[in-house]
């Protein structure tokens, strides 16, 4: 099986504090991972430098072989990984179809202007997602929280990238968003998606993963099938003090 | 691009209105409509850039007195046919701007603004101190080769140009490349985040609003058939530009030709009673009251009227 993304020792360092300390994970293409840990671990951090917004202290990131380098990260979206955000990012005045649209864009400004806007894919993405259509054409700024966290994850899908890092897909949701994600989750895994996905909800996480990475202060403390990783004598201690 | 037909309704009437408007009002009218006209090409141009993706210029002149400059120069000092001189001062404003500019678009909000106008007088200062002889230093040119005569033919050809400008970039900003650089001027780094490099965009951005400045710069000159630096390069004519786009509506294209067609107008008649800087007082009059009231400017206050007529008349 193809690696889809592999980490050789990966460091980041903020001034004095180390966020990534010597990281080292690969992630076959079509599994899907979990990547936990505390406030603070380091997980957001990992995901910014595999998309190239942080350029790492040293160490590598390749992506289907692929040494990333110093890419932008539109470029390593084209090479096929993309994320969401903890907070999500989405063009607040643009209608959902409008967000969409910006996704599913190519990169090239001959093809945006003489192409049309492909609305049947755009709808057809909100709908996956579980977006309402008397949705598609208001503003981000009217939607709630698990509609934004939906908009978003449409917008990463339409990119093409096979990689997706999603963080913190639950926070912010109620149980019934949590259930409507979850399942889309399950649909993109069953499409071959290979996923990466953090998330302080270890019981929504636990169904849609083949196995689970913890961190703490950015080093990998335990890794494993995900009953052995909650268990672990340093994984528990990591969470202590901590509501989870 | 989702055309309708009271689109080309409207343009059809628009175009309507401009032709018929000599057998209208009178010549002198007429010359405050031919400055309307180019005030709105200079306002399309500083719309295509900084109504889209928020990168607020503040030395436009800059780019229209490249255009200005160098097809008064070809023609006047060299001989040069004004139907070349015209095109190449388009393409000279694309590389003198991209040059000097692009490494500007890299910094954000307010520093691109200084930088934008630090180049403004810095050609002021140029045009004075690099071969006078050709620039005419401080004093400028005058004599440059006209294209029209009277103030119908002036205004026939002002308008045909700020028409054919116009609806070329309301028809561009339809496109997806319109979605593309609104998304850069609500949130950049998504539009990274989405696959698109930003860098391209707002280089597209920028040439978009250098032709248009430079082939404006052009014809303007060639209107007037005189260049004085010290009126072109000057932060007055700047605060003209933009707030003839803010008052409008910024990213409409509709917006910068009401905003431009109502300020030139209001100055117009507030003449005899604003002789000088006192200008500023009404710029920053309107500024306050857009800001309060509707920051989206007169197009947005049309639009929101015109529903509220029209789900009135549905009850
Ligand atoms: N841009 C930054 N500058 C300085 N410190 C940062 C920056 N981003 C993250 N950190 C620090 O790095 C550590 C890891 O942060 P983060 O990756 O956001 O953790 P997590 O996502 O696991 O909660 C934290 O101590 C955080 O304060
Ligand atoms: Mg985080």
């Amino acid at each position: 099986m193809t690696l889809a993304l592999e980490i050789k020792n990966l460091v980041k360092t903020f001034g004095g504090l180390t966020a990534t300390d010597n990281l080292n994970f690969d992630i076959k293409e079509g599994r899907s991972v979990g990547l936990i840990g505390p406030n603070g671990a380091g997980k957001t951090t990992v995901f910014s430098q595999i998309m190239g917004e942080l350029q790492q202290t040293s160490g590598q990131i390749s992506l289907f072989g692929t040494d990333l380098g110093t890419l932008p990260t539109s470029k390593r979206i084209r090479l096929g990984v993309s994320r969401t955000y903890q907070i999500p990012r989405p063009f607040l005045e643009l209608s959902v179809v409008e967000n969409i649209r910006v996704g599913l864009m190519p990169n090239s400004i001959w093809s945006m202007i003489i192409k049309g806007p492909d609305h049947t894919k755009e709808e057809k993405l909100a709908l996956e997602v579980g977006l309402a259509e008397t949705d598609f054409e208001k503003p981000a700024s009217e939607l709630s929280m698990g509609d934004l966290r939906k908009l978003e994850l449409a917008r990463t899908i339409a990119t093409g990238a096979k990689v997706l890092l999603l963080d913190e897909v639950f926070a912010g949701l109620t149980t019934g968003e949590i259930a409507q994600i979850s399942s889309l989750i399950q649909d993109l895994r069953a499409k071959g998606f290979t996923l990466l996905i953090v998330s302080h909800d270890l019981p929504a996480l636990e169904p849609l993963i083949d196995h689970v990475i913890a961190i703490e202060r950015g080093r990998i403390i335990a890794t494993g099938n995900f009953k052995d990783v909650v268990n672990d004598e340093s994984v528990r201690a990591s969470y202590l003090g901590q509501a989870t | 691009m989702g055309l309708r037909w009271y689109h080309f309704t409207a343009w059809g009437l628009f175009a309507i209105g401009l032709a018929l408007l000599p057998e209208i009002v009178s010549k002198g009218t007429l010359r405050t409509f031919i400055f309307a006209n180019y005030l709105v090409i200079f306002a399309i141009s500083w719309d295509l850039l900084s109504g889209r993706t928020g990168y607020i210029s503040f030395g436009h002149p800059f780019l229209i007195g490249i255009g200005a400059y160098t097809s008064a120069i070809l023609t006047k000092r060299f001989g040069i046919d004004v139907e070349l001189a015209i095109p190449i001062a388009v393409i000279v404003t694309m590389i003198g701007g991209l040059i000097v500019l692009l490494p500007a678009l890299r910094i954000r909000g307010s520093y691109f603004a200084l930088v934008t106008l630090a180049f403004m007088e810095l050609m002021y200062q140029l045009v004075q101190v690099i071969r006078p002889d050709l620039t005419g230093g401080t004093r400028g040119m005058s004599g440059i080769q006209t294209l029209t005569r009277g103030a119908v033919n002036g205004f026939y050809f002002s308008s045909f140009l700020m028409f054919v400008i116009a609806i070329s970039s309301w028809f561009l900003l339809r496109t997806r490349i319109g979605t593309a650089l609104t998304a850069i001027g609500l949130n950049e780094s998504a539009v990274e985040g989405s696959g698109l490099s930003v860098t391209k965009l707002k280089m597209f951005a920028f040439m978009a609003s250098a032709f248009v400045a430079g082939l404006g710069g052009a014809f303007y000159v060639h209107y007037l058939g005189s260049l004085a630096p010290r009126a072109l390069f000057d932060i007055n004519f700047v605060f003209t530009i933009i707030v003839a786009v803010l008052i409008g509506g910024a990213s409409t294209i509709i917006g910068p030709i009401i905003g431009a067609l109502f300020l030139t107008f209001l100055l117009e008649y507030l003449r005899p009673y604003l002789p000088g800087a006192e200008r500023y007082f009404i710029y920053g009059g309107i500024a306050l009251l857009l800001y309060m009231y509707q920051p989206k400017g007169i197009y947005a206050l049309i639009t929101s009227g015109w529903q509220m007529l029209q789900e009135k008349s549905v009850k």
